[in-house]
């Protein structure tokens, strides 16, 4: 081992405890609040503190992306394949997010065969879809769907809103998404750059995952595919 | 779509232990398992506390988080729980971990936890992802319970229905399914699984069975070549090193098999039983600097793991002596000490390890009293004692040069070990660098010889119909040499001979299973295992 890559791996490891030791402090805000919610008499009070749920949600969505982005800009990470149920995956997500979205008024639904199972990096494709999810919730009208299907030999998770959709300059560059210059242009932006490197972490017999932005959803808005081979 | 079911939650049931360092974190996992409607949560607030939890009480889910602190981490927990069955086998134990702690935690050898969740997560998932396990064990149990009994054929039949009438999971029961096939030495039967599943799509847990297959079927060049392309694809899979890593080393490549343990101790440095196997092979390949600095980390990883052993202080205070810090040698032996105060064999391995450290500082007097308790305590061991503690101590006999008693243990470890080449390759090196017989090569084979000889004895009794006599002569044989191969196989056929004759019986068809398994872990292709292996489940189907 070079001193370089010694002292990459002490940073990666300085930045991994780091991000673990500000995710505790988050979750207990999370669930603090969440149970402070429970005792509130008053509606608009109780919105509130979802309100902080949420953004304490996002704050650590965000955090987990920091450090994703970290290691795969080094090199450091490779997608750790697992067999999982598709229904299971999405019903947690979905779950996860409830209060975020009750927060928003946003009604979040989901829909996915039951016997459908999925082959990929469970803790990066949580990341993935949390950040869309978090970003879907900031620019829809009232709905948000997640769902889960197989297409021509990919496993598709799609997030479909009923907001105005994505910038037209957006859905014409989404082919240079992996640039690097995405970096410097925006949140919505890096969340993509994020995606489409996770995605292409999962490869099978010579097929790459990728990601897919379109305004044709069923819902009228915005819709996220992410392809995983 | 979700589901809102008005029934009583599948968890309620249950016992929990809920294991954090943290006390918000533990009052927070508490008051999450109270609102599903959990009333049995116990909780504990480090390694050790847990341990004594489980000692006390039969748990049926664990939460533990990974990092516990100074001490015992999670993955050591979850160790210790199932190698000392501290925990039933249909016991759910989840792992909580921060970020991806999973890549941390998956470096490690044996075991692996039911299910990990990651922070932060609320109490709807907590209580989803559990009840979930809950059913899939539940589905389970039955093919648990014939695996646990040993009794393969029944799980893999099993298996073989849910696959037929659920295809849902099938990845997941196709992969038990083929680990159970292989641990039942159905070579050519898992491959087939493994290859199926191949061919639809690239898993590398599929891979890496095939590789485990080629090895232990001796296709050594296939089973090189496919760890190798796994490490390629994926550097952090560290279950890949160590497969490679034994290959390297049955194709006698020594050097690059400790070149591929530094590898993967890089990716993976917590796991104790990799920092160990990398002790030994850069030992054996004379390279004390990484030896010095592996066992160095087994020991210190060691300190609060079930996989504690006084084995790996006794060889880095002998490496400590080699490399000329004998002051250093003797701290790692008071260290042992301390650590083990005076349990299993820490004070043979001190005694032993004294003597030859002394020896090296040139207190010749102190060197053979030290030798003088080793000695005595060796004794005590009596005649099952471990191939391992035979060449340390023949060792100690070799470097404080006397000659005889350190010959009289080898040609003890030959008559055990007959059929191990490595183990040989070690003792037939040992002969020549203490010089303790003009011919190392015939050191070893004139003990074969007799060994043959009292098979021959045996067989020519079976073939003779006297069946009972070869079972005894045989059974004996085992005694006297319990890793033997061929004593083994052929005490196994003598007692398949006679049942067939005599009529099938359980207790010695579990005998035979016994025998079968330890020739399988000495040499997993023989092809007279084979047959003998044929032979049994010929008889054991008949006897259903």
């Amino acid at each position: 081992m070079n001193p370089v890559q010694q002292h990459e791996m002490k940073f990666a490891d300085i930045l991994a405890s780091l991000i673990h030791d500000m995710k505790n402090s988050l979750w207990l805000v999370i669930n603090t609040l969440e149970s402070l919610a429970g005792e509130m008499e008053s509606s608009a009070d109780r919105q509130k503190l979802q309100t902080l749920q949420h953004e304490a949600k996002r704050l650590n969505t965000n955090l987990i992306e920091l450090l994703t982005l970290y290691k795969l800009e080094n090199e450091r990470i490779a997608a750790n394949i697992e067999e999982l149920n598709l229904a299971e995956f999405i019903e947690e997500l979905v779950l996860e997010n409830r209060i975020g979205a009750d927060a928003r008024g946003v009604e979040l639904s989901w829909t996915c065969d039951d016997d459908l199972y999925g082959y990929f990096d469970e803790g990066l494709i949580r990341g993935v879809v949390n950040s869309v999810i978090g970003n879907g919730l900031r620019y829809t009208r009232s709905r948000l769907h997640l769902s889960g299907e197989e297409a021509s030999g990919f496993l598709v998770i799609r997030v479909e809103d009923d907001g105005a959709g994505y910038p037209q300059e957006m859905l014409a560059a989404q082919d240079a998404i992996d640039d690097h210059s995405a970096l410097c242009e925006g949140r919505t932006r890096l969340g993509l750059y994020f995606a489409g490197m996770v995605a292409k972490l999962h490869r099978n017999q010579g097929k790459e995952g990728y990601i897919r932005l379109s305004n044709q959803g069923q819902l009228d808005g915005g819709c996220f595919s992410l392809y995983l081979p | 779509m979700t589901s809102f079911n008005f029934r009583q939650s599948e968890l309620v049931s249950k016992t929990f232990l809920v294991v954090d360092d943290f006390g918000d974190m533990r009052g927070m996992l508490r008051s999450m398992l109270s609102t599903v409607g959990v009333k049995e949560i116990d909780t504990a607030n480090n390694g050790p506390e847990a341990i004594d939890a489980l000692e006390r009480r039969r748990y049926d889910i664990v939460l533990c988080d990974y990092n516990l602190g100074p001490g015992k981490n999670g993955q050591q927990v979850l160790e210790e729980a199932r190698h000392r069955q501290l925990i039933g086998l249909d016991a759910i134990f989840v792992m909580i971990t921060a970020e991806n702690t999973r890549e941390m935690v998956m470096g490690a050898v044996e075991y692996e936890p039911d299910s990990y969740l990651t922070k932060p997560f609320t109490k709807d998932v907590l209580k989803t992802r559990l009840e979930k396990l809950v059913l899939k064990r539940q589905d389970l149990r039955e093919v648990d319970q014939a695996v646990g009994e040993q009794d393969y054929d029944k799980a893999i039949q099993l298996l073989d229905n849910k696959i037929a009438a659920r295809p849902g999971n099938l990845g997941e029961l196709t992969k038990l399914k083929a680990e159970i096939l292989f641990r039942s030495s159905e070579y050519e039967y898992a491959a087939d699984v493994y290859e199926r599943v191949l061919a639809v799509r690239e898993m590398p847990w599929a891979r890496l069975g095939l590789g485990k297959i080629y090895f232990t079927t001796g296709r050594l060049q296939e089973a090189q070549a496919m760890f190798e392309g796994l490490l390629q694809d994926n550097q952090r899979f560290t279950a890949a090193y160590d497969w490679l890593a034994r290959t390297l080393q049955a194709l006698k490549k020594d050097r690059d098999a400790q070149e591929v343990l530094e590898r993967a101790v890089v990716v993976s440095p917590k796991a104790i039983l990799r920092q160990k196997a990398l002790g030994d092979i850069a030992l054996a390949n004379g390279d004390l600097a990484v030896a010095g600095k592996a066992l160095t980390e087994a020991v210190s990883l060691g300190r609060h793991s079930v996989y504690k052993s006084a084995g790996n202080y006794a060889k880095l205070a002998r490496v400590k002596s080699k490399s000329g810090d004998g002051q250093g040698g003797l701290k790692i032996i008071e260290n042992m000490e301390r650590e083990f105060q005076g349990e299993g064999e820490s004070e043979l391995y001190s005694a032993m390890v004294k003597g030859v450290i002394h020896a090296d500082m040139g207190n010749r007097e102190k060197a053979d009293a030290c030798m003088h308790e080793a000695a005595r305590l060796y004794a005590k061991e009596g005649p099952h004692v471990a191939a391992d503690l035979t060449l340390e101590m023949a060792r100690s006999y070799g470097e404080l040069g006397d000659k005889q008693e350190a010959a009289k243990l080898l040609q003890q470890a030959v008559r055990n070990n007959h059929a191990e080449p490595e183990l040989l390759q070690q003792i037939e090196n040992m002969v020549g660098e203490f010089d303790l017989g003009t011919d190392p090569k015939a050191f070893v084979s004139d003990i074969r010889k007799e060994i043959v000889k009292l098979n021959n004895r045996g067989v020519e009794l079976a073939k003779a119909g006297k069946l009972q006599e070869a079972v005894g002569l045989f059974s004996e044989a085992v005694e006297a040499m319990p890793s033997n191969k061929v004593v083994n196989l052929n005490a196994a056929r003598v007692l398949v001979m006679n049942m067939r004759e005599n009529g099938v019986e359980g207790k010695q068809l579990g005998r035979v299973r016994e025998l079968l398994d330890r020739v399988r872990k000495i040499e997993p292709d023989s092809p007279s295992l084979r047959r003998v292996q044929l032979m049994y489940q010929n008889l054991s189907r008949q006897g259903l």
